[in-house]
Parts: C-alpha cells; structure tokens; sequence
C-alpha cells in the first residue's frame, strides 16, 4: 500500500533502523542544550565556524509536506503567506511523478529526476527481495545529494525530518541529524512542535550552513482527516499551528540577525487530494483474473498510483504492459495508465511497467479494497501535483515581491541551493533550475 | 446568443456610416481622452498619420477615389508572424459583394517605423473579386515581442498605416499582458464608442473578440431598446444570407470610423459567436434560419467564407482562404499566459428544447464543443509542463452555471430576451450556454480538476452584461466548501441590448441582479444593464478585469467611464473586488 500513509512503518523497524545509524562509526550523539539529542558526523559536532568556508550565508529548506499552494491565504497561514508575499513567488510550481514524499524530497536534495536517483515512489517492488517496500535506504539514492556536496566544500548541514522514511533515507548524509526518539503511533511521524525544536536549537547550537526541514503535521493530518473531502476542519487547524511555527522560526531568524544573511525555501512535496470511501480503486483482482496477467504481476500501491510490475517472461513484457493498460483504464476511477516507459514520465525500472494514476477523489487500495489503504486523503496522482513555492530571506539574492510565470518544480531545490553558496553548477548535472 | 427580432420602428434620421464625416471630426477632436484617435477615417492616429505622410481620403492617386475605404486591419499574433489584413475599392463600381473590378496586385510593407524608413518586410499580393479584392496574408519573419507598422500601397494610393505587435518568444518571462475586451457589436443599436475608447489606449497589447462581431438582421430588425431604433441602419437593409449580403454586411462594419480605429491600431484576436452567421446557429441549423433561406450549411459556408475574406484572423492555420474553416487556435504569450479561442457554434448539437429540457440538457452524448475541440481545449488546459502559467479561455457563451429559478415572473421574458433562458416553462437556465451542455461542462471542470490545473481563466462575451464568476463543480455545496476551477470574467455588450433596454424599466434591474446573485454564490458580480467594455490584466501574480461603461449609445460623443474590477490571485480560483481601474 501506500506507504506515505499514516499507518505504515513499525516501531520495531524504526528504531532498529536508529540504532545502525547510530551506532555507525562515523556518527556520534551530540546533547544540545536544549535536551534534544543530535546525530552528527564524526569531527562535526562543534559549532560550524571552525572548519567551516567563512561565510554568514545561511539556507533553510521547509517542506511543509503535502500543503496546497490554495492553502497559502492571508486568514488560515498568515505567516507563510506574509512570507510569500515578501519573497520570490512561483504560482506555476509543481511536484513531479510520483506525486508522493520520498520522490519528492529526493529531488531537492539531488535536484535529478527519479530515473537518474533511483527513487521513484515511496513504495515500491524491490525485485531482488522479491518483496514491496518503502524507499527508505540510504543506499536507494544513486547519486550524490546537495548535502554531501555542500559537507565536501566544507560547508555544514543539517537534516529535521519528521518522517521515519524520510531519516531513512537521507541516513547519514546531513553534517547534523535530529532522528526522532520516537513517532505517534498512527501517523508514524513526529509532530511539527517537536520538528520546531529540534530545528530551533540545531540552528541555535550548530548553526549548520543548510538545514533541510520536512514538517509532516500537514500531511499526516490531511490523510487521516475524514472531514477532510470538503470541510478538512482537522487539516486547517493543522495549518494554523504549522502557520504559527514557521513565524516562530522566522521571527528567531530576524530577532538574531540571522535574516540578513539567509534564504528561506518554502514548498511542498505534493498536494493533497481526500477521497471518499466508495471512490476505492483494486486492480489486483482483475488483473489476477486475466490469463496473461494472473500470478505474473505485483503492484506498488502509492495511494494515488498504482504502480505495476510484471514479473513474467521477458519476452511477453510489451504484450503485458498494453493488458495492463487495457485493464486498468477500463477500471473506475483510473484517471490513466502510462507505460512507465514513456520519456516525460522519467521515473526509471524502479517503478515497474505500468505507472497508473486516479482520478481526483479517488484513491488505490491494492491488493486488499478494504485494508491496505483505508484513509481518505491522498496523493501521488495529478491532482496533487500543484504545490507552493517560494523564498523569503533578507539575503539579496531574494528579489523581494517578485513573481514568476516559470514552472518551478522540486526537483529546482538543489541546484538553486547550490548557487546560492557560489558553488559551480556542471552543464546537465541537475534536472532542475537554480530559481535565484 | 439569443436575440429577439422585434416589431421594427422608423429608423431615425441618423446618417449612416457612409456619410460619417462630421462623426470624424467629432471623435477626432471633442471624445474625451480619445483626441489622438480616429482622424480620416481610418483609425490611424493623427501623428503617425503626418509621419508616414498619409493624406487620406485626400490622396486619391491615379484611382481617382479612395482605394483604402475599409481601413487596416491585423490580428493572430505569433512570435514570428502576423496576419494583416486590408480591402481595395478598385473602382467606384467594385463595391463589396459587387463581384466587380478587375484584380489588383497590392504591394504591403512592415516597418520599424511609422514613415517607413526602416522596412523590415515587404510583398505584392494578388486580389480580385473572386476574393471580394481582400487582402490578408501572415506578414512572417518578425521578431517577438515587438510592434511594427504596417501599410498597403495600390493604384497609386497608400493605406492607412496599422500597427502590430508580434507576441512574445515562448520562453520569455513577462511582466504583464494586456488585452481589451469587447463583445456583441451591433452597429444599428449605436456608436462603437467602446471601440473609441480601447483605441485611445496605450497599454494594450491586443484586443479580444468575443463574438457577435456583426449581426445578421435586416435593417430595424434589432435595433436599440425597446422600440428597437435604428440608430445607424445596416447594409444591406434586408438580412444577410446571400455570399453578397455577408460581404455587404462585413463591408459596411468596416466602414465605422472607431471600429476602423481600432482595428487599425491593435492587432485583434476574435472568435465568432452566433450572429456572424445567424442567430442560435448550431451545427445544422439556427434558430434565425428556415427553409426559404435554403439550405443551413451552404448559408453557413458563405458567412464563413466572407468572415475569412474580411477579417484578420488564421482558418485551419493560415492566411489562405478556401483552406478550411476551422476556427479554434491557440496563441501564446511567453511563459505568463496562451490564449485558446473556442468555436461554441460549428460543432454543437441542437440547443435543447421543451419539453424534456433538464434530461437533455445533460445528456452526454450531447456537445456544445464537438469531441475533437474538447480534445484539444483539454490538451490546451494540460499540456506537460509546456502549458504556461495562465489558461486563456476565449469563450463565446458563458460556462459558470447560472440558476434563475427564484426570479419573479414579472420579469422572466424580458432576462429571456437578453440570456435566452426558458424560465416560464420552469428550465432555470441559459440552453444556449455551457448550462446547456453539462455534461461537456464537467468533463472540463473534471479535467482540471483531475490534474489540478491552476488559473484557469475564461473570458466570454453574448450576454450583454458584465459578470464575475468562480467555477465550481457543484453550485450547491461551493458556498461551503468554496470549491472553483477557474473563474469566468465576462465583459459587456458594445452596443447590444441588455436588460434595461429591453425592460424599459432599469428600477427592475437591482431586483433581478440582486436574485441571481442570492442563488449564484459562486458569482460575485453582475451588472445586467450597462453598455461597455473591459481591460483585463494579466501577471505571474494574479490576473484583472476591468469594466468601462458607456453613456447613451446613440450618443457618438458619449461619456465613458470606469464601472468595477475584479481579480483573481494566482493559483486561488477565487475572484475578489478590486477597488481602483489598472493604470493605463
């Protein structure tokens, strides 16, 4: 299922998954004086300046996960709002396939397409085990993120992730990591109040060059919002409270002096989309019932994509692929179904052979209807695509007020980073576009 | 849209626009704000005029009489290429539709400047009457971005001189973009004052058409107000079905000194409504059309036909007459904004009729697109990440759904007469619009919705009044939930009646504004009464509209004065008031 949805990841993994980070030898546990406990590269756990480029240059990517950019207004989110309005704004911006977190995060710390990093989706058929799972190994990103090149020049860098997955697979790149003790129990990840603390006293105690942010409070409750197809009543109060923490944080930015000298990344990973509980799409059944099909096929579900493996003979992939399609678009609720070869898609072999999305108010749940994906909000599929965008900071490579009709995406984040810090950009080295 | 021909009047002594000479004058020195506009009958403003050394009316050449008659014209600007567009009168005789006069090559020339001292290109073109001696061809090879001049030179005369402006390359990052909007031009029912108005502008970058362009009447057959007063008379005075009558009636249009202004000073981008051919057109006939007028598509062929020979506009992709007719396009303005002109005629089924109105009326098998046109309107809304920033609807009839069902029934055939709702027979909507056609208005609103496409905006003339609207899937629970697609701007008729005129009673207006604006949450303003209109403004940040009203239309001199804005932030799908006009 899903595994962007709330109900997924055990503890048991979670921490097990701690421990090897921590007990790598090249990290040691730093006490902030906060109470909070960091996780930094050996030989990093003092303050930045000492080995650090002489710069006061200071970049904060927060990823308010799964905001739509409709959710940015003066009432609900004043404070991002004010931001976007004092900063560069992007309207045109989107998330990129699949419209899911892991992808999405890995573009902008990679600023490559998926069939470059190797992470399409969240969820995944991982064919050598043989076994579906999340995206969430250090190992399962192919190239080098702006994190590791910004710690090869020197700079400092920190990682405040909520999300299990998302420390997962970011491992141990980040100069500093703040890794969650633990997660809610239901939504597997860690409110934005503690996000808030732990980025407010990474930032006071170390003061990392770049800090990567994810706040998941959004999200987490947009998918369990069961109000949340028209009145989303839970989702707008946790809007409110991530609102209020993000002024928080600019505020300390401005009171410090630190404003001056930085850029503040505003966006999100994907949208959100809430379905409501008859609008479930399973394609496992009919394709079980297929002659072709039957027994040959494994299928991903990432809430608003299906993605679809064959795992038959070669020879018969081309034959598969167009019943698969044939199937699925014949299917309610399926908005289409891409061979996952098609260019624009650029998704890479990870993502199986047919890469189905729904429509908008609807979701997947495969291969069981009722229990692999019983939430109402989701995303990954088109309809989630369109996300906030936007930087503020009092660094004058912020053009305060400006607004542009260019489609800036996610995977724009790294090399915008990346000229920010003055470091080169090689020609084709990101898929993406420095927006500064 | 639906117009009702009424018992005629006695036409009023008002000169037609063939004897406009001291209308000339007027415009050219008392109109408010418009005192650089409309000198010679040609639009051309007066010191471009004295630059390129036009003498008008007075340059008589070798012809003896005046060549250029029906001014320039340019329109369907692409970064490279614009269509430009002018008529030769070869001789007295070879009048419009005459099928006379011997064919005429004409030499055209773009310049960098207004005395053409820096010609960047320049061509003969081949006219006769087989073309009613129109000259239109795609003047290529421009840079984007830029405004030119352009003139035509033959029998010894020179045309007015034009200017054009290309569209930008596809990639560049603009500021703004700026069009004025009009709809529904009825030359019998007054002056083309808001023609006057958009002309004496500067910031425009285009004018949009949308629809209605011309009407088909004969003479007093739809005229102004109530007792339908023929305020300038139309030619020919009976109504146009004949390949003549069209050419005629297109001629005669081109004749009016503001519409002539205005044509030549901006290049237009149009698209045709109902009255170009006949009224409530739709695939296979109109409501305007019975068998003594033979067959409805051979009438239609020869209304295409001359719309292609007299207007500045791209058929099937070209300048090219004769080489299909169709009429849906897209232009592009860099990165900010495309513009997707829609054809809501051709391709119809039948408007839907009592009784059985509410099945039919969403029955989806019925289109008021046909099924290529809403493939490509779709692909025009999604197109990868290619599609710009903002959609550009160019929409003939209005698409946000409109109820009426509370309306008193004082007043229901008088709103009949202007929206062509069938309220007395309990259809509480407009069957002519989109409300006509629901099936194909969810499947766009679907699409968008299905790929969260942002800043959808259609832009729409027909009703003769002025509206803001959002666009929700349902009308119903919107006001909750405040769901919207995209939002619909529509401007105001030129010239055409709306309520009051019709009414005679404008007191009954708020009433009725006030009712639909109670069952209509999703629709944020409506003025039913006033004659105009609109600029809208387009930013990567949001886009507006605003809407300018006129005095009495039989007034060439009439006031013109800014009535509201709205806007619409990008990425909301919501429309807000606006409390100042844009600065011109």
């Amino acid at each position: 299922m899903c595994q962007d949805a709330p109900l997924t990841g055990s503890p048991e993994r979670a921490a097990r998954r701690l421990e090897e980070i921590r007990a790598s030898r090249r990290t040691v546990l730093t006490a902030a004086a906060s109470g909070l406990a960091f996780s930094s590269a050996l030989g990093a756990a003092a303050p930045a300046d000492a080995a650090s480029p002489r710069t006061k240059k200071r970049c904060y990517v927060l990823v308010t996960d799964g905001c739509r950019p409709d959710e940015i207004e003066p009432t609900l989110t004043p404070n991002l709002h004010a931001l976007r309005e004092g900063g560069m704004w992007w309207p045109r911006a989107t998330s990129m396939p699949v419209m899911e977190t892991i992808p999405n995060h890995v573009m902008m710390m990679t600023g490559v397409r998926p069939d470059r990093s190797g992470v399409p989706a969240n969820s995944f058929y991982d064919r050598e085990l043989g076994e579906i799972r999340d995206m969430d190994q250090p190992s399962d990103i192919r190239v080098k993120t702006i994190i590791e090149r910004l710690n090869r020049r020197g700079f400092t860098t920190g990682t405040v992730l909520s999300k299990e997955y998302l420390v997962g697979v970011f491992g141990e790149r980040a100069t500093h990591r703040w890794e969650p003790e633990l997660y809610i129990p239901v939504s597997g990840h860690a409110p934005d109040l503690l996000t808030y603390n732990a980025l407010t006293s990474m930032v006071e105690e170390l003061d990392p060059h770049l800090v990567f942010v994810n706040l998941g409070d959004i999200d987490r409750v947009g998918h369990t919002d069961f109000t949340g197809t028209n009145l989303r009543l839970l989702r707008q109060a946790a809007l409110l409270d991530t609102d209020l923490l993000v002024g928080q944080f600019i505020d300390g930015l401005k009171s410090s002096g630190a404003w001056e000298h930085s850029m503040v990344i505003v966006l999100a990973d994907h949208s959100m989309d809430w379905s409501i509980p008859t609008n479930v799409i399973t394609l496992q059944g009919a394709m079980d019932e297929d002659p072709l099909l039957a027994g040959n096929v494994v299928i991903a579900d990432n809430g608003g994509a299906d993605l679809v493996y064959w795992t038959g003979p070669k020879g018969k992939l081309d034959k598969a692929v167009k019943r698969i399609q044939q199937i699925a678009e014949a299917t309610s609720g399926v908005l289409k179904a891409w061979d996952r070869r098609t260019p624009w898609l650029r998704l890479g072999p990870e993502s199986g052979d047919v890469v189905v999305f729904c429509q908008a108010g609807w979701r997947f749940s495969d291969p069981n209807p009722v229990t692999n994906n019983p939430i109402p909000g989701n995303h990954g599929h088109p309809a989630t695509r369109s996300i906030p965008f936007f930087i503020g900071g009092g660094h004058p490579a912020v053009k305060a007020g400006k607004v542009s009709s260019a489609h800036a995406r996610t995977v724009d984040v790294a090399p915008t980073v990346a000229k920010f810090f003055g470091m080169r950009t090689p020609k084709k080295r990101y898929d993406g576009k420095p927006r500064i | 849209m639906t117009s009702t021909k009424t018992t005629p009047t006695t036409p009023t002594t008002a000169p037609p626009a063939s004897s406009s000479l001291p209308r000339r004058t007027v415009l050219a020195t008392g109109a408010a704000g418009a005192a650089a506009v409309g000198v010679l009958g040609t639009g051309v403003r007066a010191a471009d005029a004295e630059e390129s050394g036009q003498t008008g009316a007075a340059d008589r050449g070798k012809a003896g009489h005046e060549v250029f008659q029906h001014g320039v014209a340019s329109g369907d600007p692409l970064p490279r290429r614009v269509v430009i567009w002018t008529r030769v009168t070869p001789t007295p005789s070879a009048t419009p539709g005459s099928g006379k006069g011997k064919p005429v090559t004409v030499t055209w020339q773009v310049a960098k400047d207004a005395r053409f001292n820096k010609i960047v290109r320049k061509g003969r073109f081949r006219t006769s009457a087989g073309r009613d001696h129109t000259v239109k061809l795609d003047a290529k090879g421009l840079k984007p971005g830029k405004e030119y001049h352009y003139r035509f030179i033959a029998l010894g005369q020179k045309s007015p001189v034009g200017r054009l402006r290309t569209a930008p390359r596809k990639r560049a990052a603009l500021d703004n973009l700026r069009f004025g909007v009009v709809s529904c031009s009825n030359l019998e029912a007054g002056f083309f004052t808001p023609y006057r108005a958009l002309a004496a502008r500067q910031d425009l970058h285009a004018i949009l058409h949308l629809g209605d362009y011309l009407y088909e009447y004969p003479t007093s057959g739809y005229g102004m107000g109530q007792d339908n007063v023929v305020v300038r008379p139309h030619d020919p005075p009976h109504e146009m079905v004949s390949l003549e009558d069209y050419r005629r009636r297109h001629a005669s249009y081109k004749l009016d000194p503001d519409l002539q202004a205005l044509h030549a000073r901006y290049s237009w981008i149009l698209t045709w409504d109902d009255h170009e051919v006949t009224n409530d057109q739709w695939k296979a006939g109109a409501e305007n059309h019975d068998e003594s007028e033979g067959d409805y598509k051979k009438r239609r062929a020869r209304a295409h036909r001359a719309y292609d020979e007299w207007m500045p506009v791209r058929m099937d992709g070209t300048a090219a007459l004769g080489d299909g007719t169709r009429f849906y396009r897209r232009m592009r303005f860099g990165q900010l904004a495309e513009v997707s002109m829609l054809d809501l005629r051709t391709y119809r089924d039948e408007q839907a009729a009592l009784p059985g109105v509410d099945a039919t009326v969403s029955d989806p098998s019925r289109s008021i697109t046909g099924k290529k046109q809403m493939a490509w309107l779709k692909e025009s809304l999604t197109r990868g990440d290619h599609a710009p920033q903002w959609k550009v609807i160019g929409n003939p009839v209005m698409i946000a759904p409109v109820t009426f069902g509370d309306l008193p029934n004082d007043l229901i055939d008088p709103i009949n007469d202007v929206t062509g709702i069938l309220p007395a027979d309990g259809a509480p909507y407009n069957v002519d619009q989109w409300d006509g056609y629901t099936a194909d208005r969810r499947e766009v609103l679907g699409h968008i919705r299905d790929h969260q496409v942002k800043d959808v905006l259609f832009v729409t003339g027909d009703i003769h009044s002025g509206w803001a609207c959002e666009l929700p899937m349902d009308t119903s629970t919107q006001p909750l939930y405040g769901d919207s697609y995209g939002v619909e701007f529509v401007c105001s008729s030129v010239t055409s009646n709306n309520l009051k005129d019709i009414t005679g009673a404008p007191q009954l207006t708020p009433l009725v504004e006030t009712a639909i604006l109670a069952n209509n949450r999703h629709i944020k303003y409506l003025d039913f009464d006033n004659h105009g209109y609109s600029v809208l403004d387009i930013t990567p940040e949001r886009a507006q509209m605003d809407w300018y009203v006129i005095g009495a239309r039989d007034d060439a001199n009439t006031s013109i004065e800014w009535s509201t804005s709205y806007e619409t932030i990008a990425g909301t799908g919501r429309v807000t008031a606006v409390d100042a006009p844009l600065e011109a």
